[in-house]
């Protein structure tokens, strides 16, 4: 880019901001007044007379006309609240508030009044704003120079529901919602732990949304919970809609296509990872929570895995990562056997693949990238489509694209299997944001086999690995335990040891200052006596 | 920095296009051979038969295909003066690129085998990387290598699925066919201790249908069959006898390759009144000198059941499975011998006696290796003991038989 462009467009930019900033400090004053009604026009104009904001103006005394002002947004509030505790007090105590008003303290009145949760007084505007727009209620009083702010949250949000993407058959059945305090506060329910602590900030210079922070202290280390402060701190941006916008703008590496930050929308895994001495990232507005550092294998432990007993979670986590790896390289072997290493199958096995691709037009790869693109837009069709017409893709996609074209001679039916069995393996990773890199990767994989046939599967792996050991999670390398190998942390990775096998938590992730997680002798074993005998001579 | 990475992708995105896709081929452009036959013609070259696999009639039914319309093998000969020659002489009559590493079979005609032997021929296979040296080796007996790769069988489609399966059959259920494969048959060939047996095959009944469609379809009795037909025996590269039956059967007990087999024992001047099946076998071959003479002694143990008995016994008295256990080692005795002698006649070590006795006494072996199959083993000394045991006697004790004739 030639310099004299960067320029111009640096001068551009400083000049904006500086107009903007300007003109802010120009209209709104710092401090609140002392008069009602200058306040009350500020408020309207800082919020463009907008409908939802909502002032109720309350004649509180007789002789002398005081009022007092109640504002809030509609919609955020509890406004059963608002009329019981507020405005009814100040309706209703004349005499009282007269009284206050004479010995000039105003500040008891939050004491004498106010019965709602949490009041605080206010001084400046822009206190005044955030707290008003977070959905607190502002308090003026004609006449004071202090504003008080009451906590009267409420409003219409979504109940607690069931989890849609992480699903377990045994385990709660409650998901996160939108609101932070009720995501906090279903975590919380789980470690009722007074070290279970919660730092919260606003991000977003538009949005001001709410972020908080969540580990435990003594558990988590605290190198990790400074690193994700300091991060979330660098943000620097106009807004913050979900959950994602913090994920990509904290994350170690950007230029990979594997998740460095896990994401979860059920509690109990929240709760889970933070006794692993993970830090837990809440967005205000998402229904996800972000938890770091993540490692690989993590995105292969279903929360059933610890609910079940070991021998069958290791059996279904062993499953897991074979399913995985068949997404990964299933159409990239099939092109790889059929157009290079003929001799790898069984003659029978041949004849018959041979046979159906006797009278498919394309080459093998052809047939392949055609497939896996066609199921890729089906299954792109399929979430953004309408649910009333939801029923059209099946018919579509498994009358024209699979019976048809088969018949059509196009494709060959083995194709169609192949794609179907790696699209079903896709479905086996528990986690979505894994086995979306595994449908990108696929891609390549299937380019390499197509040039190099299972030397190329190969020479895509061996990339593959190195980029996978060279990634991290906020320091923590992202193949850990299996590398580096921490022997004493294998047993949580493609195996499931028993429950009481597992003494330490994970190296390099929880604070090395208390390692150990359970007692010693853990493992249950019968009584030594025969039971009922014993007992009856006792 | 950005102009260095640019570079990079540049050079790594140019290098995969010029190796291209190589060796890459798609199956519609390849011919899977699945028996390959070998024949000598008058003039002298050498004939290749190559049976090709004609997979949408070997699977028929799903498109374009259906099992009935054509035949499920196709071949192709030619001719040429070495086996390269051979091969590639093909092309200009095959439409597809013949591939081979799915040859299971290598059918040697019996006229080259005795006039000219198979030494000359496998290098070419040995060296392919193709061909599999696991592949079959068998010779046509009383016929051409050609004819046999020809036929049309009834059962398995592909001719040479047919006969592997039916040597194979034969060697685990009689124990007359040691099958070799490639590997096996230059390994004894190269042995000056052991000859090579490689099994022979043989297409009988009417030689002119046995290409026919017809010959596997539309009579349950088909008019042209392959069958297992003897043991050929090699020496220094070239047929010189073929064994047959209960000789063939010595000749494995010895090699130590009988799976299963059937004996058939006398009983009280009645013929082959007992049948003792074979299930489990073990034999030691050991060679030692004394006073520099070599001498070979074998020691057979076999286990095995009554499969059927035609005259009354009692097979709940030890004494007479005893007896039934003397009578069983008496013949498997006399079909060893039976076999040492033939081979002693034929001047051919198919045993390995020389193998064994460079084992055990290599410096004698290096004195004897020169004259072995000439001079020293048709005089070998040998000494055989066997050892057999009945296991089981079925799911009957006393047969019905012997309660018939109480009644009488």
């Amino acid at each position: 880019m030639p310099p004299f462009f960067k320029y111009k467009k640096q001068k551009g930019h400083t000049d904006q901001s500086k107009d903007t900033r300007d003109s802010e400090n120009h209209h709104v004053p710092e401090l609140i007044d002392p008069s009602l009604s200058v306040n009350l026009d500020i408020i309207k104009q800082k919020t463009g007379h907008s409908s939802d904001i909502i002032v109720r103006t309350i004649i509180t005394g007789n002789t002398p006309l005081h009022k007092a002002s109640v504002v809030y947004v509609d919609g955020l509030v509890d406004t059963q609240a608002i009329n019981d505790s507020l405005i009814e007090p100040l309706q209703t105590n004349h005499d009282l508030l007269e009284m206050l008003y004479q010995q000039d303290e105003l500040d008891k009145f939050t004491k004498e009044f106010i019965s709602l949760g949490s009041v605080h007084p206010v001084t400046n505007w822009d206190e005044l704003f955030l707290t008003l727009m977070s959905g607190d209620t502002i308090i003026l009083i004609d006449g004071s120079n202090k504003a008080w702010s009451a906590s009267a949250k409420g409003g219409e949000r979504r109940s607690i529901q069931e989890p849609s993407t992480q699903v377990s058959v045994r385990g709660s059945k409650e998901s996160f919602t939108e609101s932070i305090g009720t995501n906090i506060a279903m975590v919380r329910r789980i470690i009722s732990n007074p070290d279970l602590w919660i730092e919260s900030m606003k991000i977003g210079n538009v949005t001001r949304t709410d972020v908080s922070i969540m580990y435990i202290n003594g558990i988590a280390k605290t190198e990790v919970v400074d690193e994700v402060r300091k991060r979330l701190k660098r943000i620097n941006i106009d807004s913050i809609l979900e959950s994602g916008y913090i994920e990509q703008l904290i994350e170690d590496q950007t230029i990979t296509p594997f998740p460095t930050i896990f994401t979860t929308e059920r509690p109990d895994i929240t709760a889970g990872n933070l006794l692993e001495g993970r830090v837990a990232i809440f967005v205000n507005g998402s229904p996800d929570a972000l938890l770091a550092p993540a490692l690989f294998i993590g995105f292969f432990q279903a929360v059933e895995d610890y609910y079940s007993r070991y021998d069958i979670a290791t059996a279904t986590r062993f499953i897991r990562v074979l399913a995985f790896f068949i997404s990964l390289i299933g159409p990239a072997a099939y092109i790889a056997i059929t157009t290079f290493h003929q001799e790898m199958i069984p003659t029978q096995l041949l004849i018959i693949v041979a046979a159906q691709r006797d009278s498919v037009p394309f080459p093998a790869f052809v047939e392949a990238i055609i497939m896996e693109i066609a199921f890729e837009i089906l299954r792109e069709a399929g979430i953004r489509m309408p649910k009333v017409i939801g029923s059209t893709i099946s018919i579509v996609g498994a009358l024209v694209i699979g019976q048809g074209a088969i018949q059509a001679g196009i494709v060959s039916p083995a194709t169609v299997i192949v794609v179907a069995i790696t699209a079903i393996a896709n479905f086996a990773t528990p986690s979505y944001t894994v086995a979306i890199s595994a449908r990108l990767i696929r891609f390549l994989f299937m380019i390499s086999a197509a040039v190099f046939g299972f030397y190329g599967i190969i020479l895509g792996f061996i990339m593959l690995v190195v980029h996978l050991v060279s990634l991290r999670s906020f320091g923590v390398p992202y193949m850990t335990p299996l590398a580096p190998f921490i022997p004493k942390n294998i047993g949580d990775t493609i195996i499931r040891t028993p429950l009481w096998a597992e003494k330490l938590r994970p190296r390099l992730i929880s604070s090395t200052d208390n390692p150990v997680r359970e007692g010693e002798n853990q493992k249950p074993t019968p009584p030594k006596s025969r039971g009922m005998k014993k007992k009856n001579t006792r | 920095m950005k102009r260095k990475w640019f570079l990079l992708f540049l050079i790594l995105t140019t290098t995969s296009l010029i190796s291209g896709c190589w060796n890459a081929r798609e199956l519609p452009d390849l011919a899977l051979v699945s028996a390959l036959g070998i024949d000598k013609n008058e003039a002298g070259k050498y004939v290749g038969t190559f049976q090709i696999i004609n997979p949408s009639y070997v699977t028929g039914g799903l498109q374009g295909g259906g099992g009935g319309q054509g035949p499920p093998t196709t071949v192709y000969s030619s001719t040429g003066d070495n086996i390269y020659d051979v091969t590639r002489r093909l092309s200009t009559k095959s439409p597809r690129t013949l591939y081979y590493a799915h040859t299971n079979l290598l059918v040697i005609s019996e006229d080259l085998a005795k006039k000219d032997g198979i030494t000359n021929i496998l290098d070419a296979f040995e060296r392919d990387f193709e061909f599999r040296t696991t592949a079959m080796v068998v010779i046509a007996h009383r016929s051409k290598a050609e004819d046999i790769i020809k036929t049309l069988p009834p059962l398995d489609k592909v001719a040479a699925v047919n006969v592997i399966k039916t040597l194979k059959n034969t060697e685990s259920l009689l124990g007359e066919e040691p099958t070799v494969n490639l590997q096996e048959v230059i390994h004894y060939l190269v042995s000056p201790g052991k000859e090579p047996l490689i099994s022979g095959l043989s297409l009988k009944g009417e030689k002119k249908d046995a290409k026919k469609v017809t010959n596997a379809q539309g009579s349950s009795t088909p008019k042209a069959r392959l069958e297992a037909d003897g043991i050929a025996v090699i020496k220094d590269g070239k047929l010189v006898d073929w064994i047959h039956g209960k000789t063939a059967r010595g000749t494995g007990w010895v090699l130590n390759r009988i799976k299963s087999t059937i004996v058939n024992i006398n009983w009280e001047k009645e013929k082959a009144a007992i049948e003792y099946t074979v299930v489990r076998q073990k034999t030691k071959v050991t060679a030692h000198t004394k006073k520099g003479q070599p001498k070979i002694s074998i020691h057979i143990h076999a286990e095995g059941d009554i499969g059927e008995v035609s005259v009354p016994v009692n097979l709940n008295d030890p004494h007479v499975l005893r007896k039934i256990e003397i009578e069983v080692e008496k013949t498997i005795k006399k079909d060893v011998h039976d076999a040492i002698h033939r081979a002693k006649e034929n001047k051919t070590d198919t045993f390995g006696f020389g193998e064994a006795l460079h084992r055990s006494d290599p410096k004698e072996w290096n004195k004897l290796k020169t004259d072995w199959n000439d001079v020293t083993f048709p005089k070998l000394e040998v000494d055989v003991t066997v050892e057999a045991f009945v296991r089981r006697t079925g799911l009957r004790n006393k047969s019905y038989l012997s309660e018939l004739k109480n009644n009488r």
